[in-house]
């Protein structure tokens, strides 16, 4: 019973995921891909893994697709074209493409098939030594303790893509989403919404948070539902975009960044080595470190999805 | 079959779609899209790997999808604000060496 | 209780990354001599880094204390340290040269410090970490940091330059996280080492090795997935070119060399070390032919780095065979020294020559020598070690190489190696030719139209006189490399 369904699930991937390749609209394959993400988020949850679900579907589902959107929307020519589709690939282009493809398929299935899970890995060491690292959750223990670099690595890519962004930036009123719309045409229910729903999606963020070190949640996700909360408040015109990054925006941008790093570096003399957590510490310090990260996290993120290099707050 | 063996397989075809679709669509958004696709085969993969013992979940695999998560929607931030300005600047929605 | 003496180690990554995130908070006014500050703060990390090494061998520092394979390990050895020390040559050259050469340009300047520093101590990061999955992010920070870079023209060329690059790039790096996510599967760790003696040379790691392998390959622009880096290199300004060329591409070479000799040592049968030699060789040839048919100088220096990439893969037939591998190991390691202080000295030439000009026509080169004496002095001097003359370091790399392969028997590499450096002569005496040339009847075709500030006349000159100091004095670079080397190679 629960293979079939598992059975089921994996089918529909592979299909959505042809779908999104052979369909010939491009606004077909973006709305199949988002779906994609939200058909993989349930196989991770039924793969034990509810806490990458729920990163996967906020993420890779929502704000990745939010972006997708908006980037199909700005890349429309006055007059669509229609999209060729593969066909207009030559035979022989194709059936190399396929040959390719396919040989990668039966390479990497034999060959993930065909490996034996090892008797002692990394993994099963975290488990065994969580206690050492200061939280309760085997994920954020690996994050935040044993694999700390990479985390701070990652927020720093982060940074970068915005940073990057920011030099192949479109002027102000193409970029982002485009242009909200004037007040004026707003929903009647918006406004009150927008207040219920943001306090609550802070609330949810510090949850997600506090309650990272124990049980699935943590930095991601809570910098996630900030991230969501803000491309909110920018389509519906409350965050406008603004042409420079403010003060406060940039010291928000490199205060995660720069609190992880000194905390990390500080570990040199306070306990063992560089990234090592004081054992009695390690836990508030992990959690004002994941604070940042998630300001850090989400508002990269929002400005990324804003196009802008700043955000300013108009009340209506 | 297994649970994560099923998933094992379904990554690997999902890697192949992908690759397919990077070599088999020139438009940039399908190229972005298409290494989405191959990026989400990786994750499924780690995730499956992460399961494949009765009654242990790897929490390794589990960080490193984590991390790429939030690396793959960097670089696909950055990507698809590339490809706004160069459509921007050129009026194309693919690469010209790639026009066949 | 981790030796607090190997300190240096991380902070050779944390330095520039504070320096990056300083520059950025205080904006482009503030950056030039905060750059400065923390590239001589870095310099001084990597300066005791190598110190170490050179004294006590191989260097380990566990981030956070956990040993592999729970935590993730930074490693210097002999290789690595000589890596950081070429690096950070490069990194202060580029560092000084861009300050006068952004120097005005407010925006420029304010977006290109934060990345270049974060190049750098990604690029660092890249050179020290011994887990495959923090070499994973490393390069993705390296990509991310070095598109933009190559955007920043804004112009046709340079957007779609970065566009494939980008895209290629991303695709390496999921291709090589394959590879990584496989090898994670069958040993159970990430650690470089590790993962060398419990992978073994069963099916699934070579499936595992060839896709991490693409992936690098890649990255690297080795023949046939180079297509993207003569334009992408040549579009940037001159000092990311410096650093794209130098530093970027090799890192991809360098980390070949690293997985395939500590990973994946039992998979590098004759056959597949024929084969990435070959690709290598491949490169070397085909790059230098296109390296000959450009019309301006910054594509002819981004083909002869397609060109000299190739060089260090050469190393792979001859590892296993014993007369050589020690002489084609040494070759191949200060091969990659060699050309990032040459290719760094020679972009940062070809910047002054646009600098000034605001073109690099070679047909619009003609009569300009006495203009920018300093700078086409330092084009040749760079050029003569990319030949692989005496006395430069380049020469001494070539030497090797060629030594190793017909000590091993193996001449066809010995061939690639003396035709490399003729066809590099070539199109090298092309570029300098033209600038000698008199110029053509009523004075040159473009007046030099900018003063060339003294400390970007400087720069390159200095990088061309180190790679002559590495080539009168090859012993301690040397020595530093047998640091660790596997017993094969030693």
């Amino acid at each position: 019973m629960g293979l079939a369904f598992d059975l089921l699930l994996a089918g529909g991937l592979l299909g959505l995921a042809l779908q999104v390749v052979a369909s010939r609209g491009l606004f077909r394959s973006v709305v199949l891909f988002i779906a994609l993400g939200l058909l993989m988020a349930l196989a991770w949850a039924r793969l034990a893994a509810p806490d990458l679900a729920l990163a996967e579907a906020a993420i890779g589902a929502g704000l990745t697709g939010a972006l997708l959107l908006s980037a199909y929307r700005a890349l429309q020519p006055a007059e669509e074209a229609a999209d060729p589709g593969p066909a207009a690939l030559p035979r022989w282009g194709a059936l190399a493409a396929a040959v390719l493809s396919g040989a990668l398929v039966a390479a990497l299935g034999w060959a993930a098939l065909g490996l034996e899970a090892p008797a002692a890995s990394a993994g099963r060491e975290a488990l065994a030594r969580l206690g050492e690292s200061g939280v309760k959750s085997p994920l954020t223990g690996v994050l935040l303790g044993f694999r700390a670099i990479d985390t701070l690595a990652e927020v720093v890519v982060l940074l970068v893509a915005f940073l990057g962004a920011r030099v192949v930036a479109e002027p102000l009123q193409r970029a982002g989403p485009g242009p909200s719309a004037p007040g004026s045409g707003e929903p009647v229910l918006t406004a009150p919404l927008l207040r219920l729903v943001v306090p609550m999606g802070v609330i949810v963020a510090g949850y997600l948070l506090w309650s990272g070190g124990h049980q699935p949640g943590g930095a991601f996700q809570a910098g996630a539902v900030l991230a969501a909360l803000g491309v909110l408040l920018r389509l519906t015109g409350r965050l406008q975009p603004a042409a420079a990054t403010s003060p406060a925006e940039r010291l928000a941008l490199v205060g995660g960044i720069v609190l992880f790093s000194a905390i990390g570096l500080a570990g040199a003399g306070t306990a063992s080595a560089v990234l090592a957590y004081p054992e009695a510490w390690a836990y508030p310090l992990i959690l004002a470190i994941e604070t940042g990260l998630a300001v850090a996290i989400a508002l990269p993120l929002t400005l990324l999805f804003s196009g802008s290099a700043g955000l300013r707050w108009r009340e209506r | 079959m297994t649970q994560a063996g099923l998933y094992t397989l379904a990554a690997s075809a999902l890697a192949g779609i992908g690759v397919y679709g990077l070599l088999a669509r020139r438009h940039l958004l399908r190229r972005i899209l298409a290494v989405n696709l191959l990026g989400n085969a990786v994750f499924l993969l780690l995730v499956a790997f992460a399961r494949r013992q009765p009654g242990y979940v790897d929490p390794v695999p589990h960080a490193m999808v984590l991390t790429g998560i939030v690396v793959a929607v960097s670089a696909t931030a950055f990507a698809l604000a590339l490809a706004r300005r160069y459509y921007a600047e050129t009026g194309l929605d693919h690469l010209p060496e790639d026009e066949g | 209780m981790a030796e607090l003496g190997a300190l240096s180690l991380p902070l050779a990554f944390f330095l520039p990354l504070l320096t990056a995130l300083a520059a950025f908070l205080l904006g482009a006014r503030q950056a030039p001599w905060l750059a400065g500050i923390g590239a001589l703060a870095t310099v001084a990390a990597v300066a005791d880094a190598v110190r170490r090494v050179a004294a006590h061998g191989p260097q380990a520092y566990h981030l956070g204390g956990w040993a592999p394979p729970l935590g993730v390990e930074l490693y210097a050895d002999g290789l690595a340290a000589l890596m950081l020390a070429m690096t950070a040559a490069v990194a202060l050259a580029v560092t000084a040269y861009a300050g006068a050469y952004l120097h005005g340009q407010g925006q420029a300047a304010e977006r290109f410090w934060p990345l270049w520093l974060v190049q750098w101590a990604a690029l660092n990061g890249t050179f020290l970490s011994a887990d495959l999955f923090n070499l994973y992010v490393m390069l993705e920070l390296v990509t991310l940091t070095a598109v933009p870079l190559v955007a920043m023209a804004g112009d046709r060329a340079s957007l779609g330059a970065a566009m494939r690059y980008l895209l290629l790039a991303l695709i390496a790096s999921l291709a090589y996280l394959l590879g990584v996510a496989l090898l994670y599967g069958g040993t159970g760790t990430l650690h470089l080492r590790e993962v060398g003696e419990l992978a073994g040379a069963g099916g699934p790691t070579a499936v595992a090795a060839a896709l991490v392998t693409a992936g690098l390959l890649l990255k690297a622009a080795i023949f046939p997935l180079h297509a993207w880096l003569a334009p992408a290199h040549s579009s940037a300004p001159a000092p990311a070119s410096a650093a794209l060329s130098a530093l970027v591409a090799q890192a991809g070479v360098y980390l070949v060399l690293r997985l395939w000799l500590w990973a994946f040592p039992a998979l590098l049968s004759p056959v597949v070390g024929w084969g990435l030699g070959g690709l290598g060789a491949a490169s070397v040839l085909y790059g230098s032919l296109q390296a000959l048919r450009q019309s301006r100088l910054k594509p002819v220096i981004a083909y002869s780095t397609v060109a000299q990439l190739g060089y260090p893969l050469l190393l792979l037939p001859l590892a296993a065979v014993p007369a050589a591998a020690s002489q084609a190991w040494q070759g191949a390691a200060y091969f990659i020294v060699a050309h990032g202080l040459a290719k760094a000295g020679a972009f940062l030439a070809a910047g002054n020559v646009y600098y000034s000009l605001g073109h690099d026509r070679l047909a619009g080169l003609r009569g300009l020598a006495p203009e920018l004496s300093a700078s086409v002095l330092a084009l040749g001097l760079a050029w003569v070690s990319l030949m692989g003359l005496p006395p430069t370091a380049g020469f001494l790399a070539k030497w090797q190489l060629l030594s190793g392969a017909l000590a091993g028997g193996q001449w066809p590499w010995a061939v690639v190696v003396v035709l490399g450096g003729l066809l590099a002569a070539g199109y090298g005496f092309r570029v300098l030719a033209t600038a000698h040339a008199a110029a053509p009847p009523g004075g040159p075709v473009g007046r030099p139209a900018r003063r060339l500030p003294w400390r970007m006349a400087a720069t390159p000159l200095l990088l061309a006189l180190a790679v002559y100091l590495l080539g009168v004095s090859a012993v301690p670079a040397l020595r530093l490399l047998g640091q660790g080397a596997p017993e094969a190679l030693g």
